[in-house]
């Protein structure tokens, strides 16, 4: 087993982390985001539900013309501007997601062409401040996975969302909310932390 | 968006001779148009705050009461100076909230000038080149008289607009329907009348007398 080799292994497992570390704060800035555009879901659907309830002909507002169609129409089209503004978030989740997937894929095919010169003791040895190969090829796997699965689950949530589904608009933001990972997310920090002193290593 | 260089002084500058008298008049019309309406949504803006508050004094009013009679037996002189206190609030919020709509009033009012400057345009015209009106347009493409059309059509928008202001005022503190309080909020803030078309006829407006670049 060439020696070269394993440096660059190492160099490329070294900038996958980085990316990583990178892409992670472009996920969570992107999601912070998110948050105050569920809650105007959320608000917005709480007055499609009082507007469905109220009949406006049997209110003090009945002397209004087209007032009925006239609000409705401007409810939904308040759903519809969201809506567009979390599209774009959501095009941003899953450039992360790619870019993630990309860089992993990148690792693990350097691992595979090089797969008949790297032994067993190579790959698990490790030391202090080096985490193993095999460990770190894991660690990447699982954190692609993790972002996959997040980015599958909010989207689909978002692919849900109509403006005529109130009950659904109503309760958008708790579930966009719980699909969070807390254990996920904890385990990525593990990993960062893990790889720490091998990232900054020269 | 801002509508650039429509005073007096400095707009001349890019067609400075096809702004003078009525053209001058018009374009000037238009930039006051694009000012009362800029002014208009921020006092919606505003208004929407206050009838917010509005409501939730409301519905705290009436716990209060219900808290009162559950505990008319012991005293609590604590609790009713509290539901006062909430009511003198309540009525200065409300007061607020009619300042804002007699400022839309004053605004409205500055509309139906509007109004009636377009129309004066027209007659004037009529006076120079007879019931047809000029031959060549002021600007690009409209005749005088869809200014005035246009002027009139916003006015009818607004003043309909201010009319659901003045009766959503009227009700908002009385209501006990926390869904009616709720569809009164919705169309303060989204202005049922202030629809599309209304849009679309004053960027029109402002594209024809060259305040938006073509």
């Amino acid at each position: 087993m060439s020696k070269s080799t394993l440096l660059s292994l190492e160099q490329v497992l070294k900038t996958c982390f980085q990316s990583l570390e990178t892409n992670q704060k472009v996920w969570n800035s992107v999601l912070l985001e998110c948050t105050p555009l569920m809650g105007s879901l959320g608000n917005l659907g709480e007055q499609l539900r009082a507007f469905q309830k109220v009949k406006i002909a049997n209110s003090p507002l009945h002397t209004f013309p087209d007032l009925h169609e006239r609000l409705h129409f401007k409810l939904v089209q308040a759903v519809d501007i969201v809506l567009g503004k979390l599209t774009d978030k959501m095009c941003s989740l899953q450039q992360v997601r790619d870019a993630i997937s990309n860089q992993v894929s990148r690792a693990f095919q350097l691992y595979e062409q090089n797969v008949d010169t790297l032994d067993l003791t190579t790959v698990t040895q490790r030391s202090a401040i080096t985490p193993s190969i095999a460990d770190m090829l894991e660690w990447l796997q699982d954190s692609e996975h993790y972002y996959r699965q997040q980015f599958l689950r909010r989207k689909n949530l978002f692919q849900t969302l109509r403006s005529d589904d109130v009950s659904l608009l109503e309760t958008v933001s708790q579930r966009w909310e719980s699909l969070g990972s807390p254990s996920g997310e904890e385990r990525l920090s593990d990993i960062q932390h893990k790889v720490s002193f091998f990232v900054e290593s020269q | 968006m801002e509508v650039q260089g429509f005073e007096g002084t400095n707009s001349g500058r890019r067609t400075p001779s096809a702004v003078t008298g009525s053209a001058r008049k018009v374009k000037d019309n238009a930039a006051d148009w694009h000012n009362l309406v800029l002014k208009w949504d921020r006092l919606n803006d505003e208004g929407s705050t206050i009838a917010n508050k509005i409501v939730n004094l409301g519905l705290s009013k009436d716990s209060h009461v219900n808290m009162m009679m559950e505990c008319e037996e012991t005293s609590a002189p604590s609790s009713s100076q509290n539901a006062f206190g909430n009511s003198n609030e309540l009525e200065e919020t409300c007061d607020n909230l009619l300042r804002v709509v007699e400022k839309m009033d004053h605004i409205l009012s500055k509309m139906e000038k509007l109004v009636s400057s377009e129309q004066g345009i027209i007659n004037l015209e009529t006076f120079q080149y007879g019931t047809g009106g000029r031959q060549i347009p002021l600007f690009q493409t409209w005749p005088t008289s869809q200014f005035a059309e246009v002027s009139s059509k916003l006015y009818e928008a607004y003043n309909q607009e201010l009319t659901l202001k003045r009766a959503i005022v009227q009700e908002l503190a009385h209501t006990t329907n926390p869904d009616l309080s709720m569809v009164y909020l919705s169309c303060w803030l989204y202005q049922p009348y202030i629809d599309d078309s209304v849009k679309l006829l004053l960027e029109g407006l402002l594209l024809e007398t060259g305040h938006r670049p073509s």
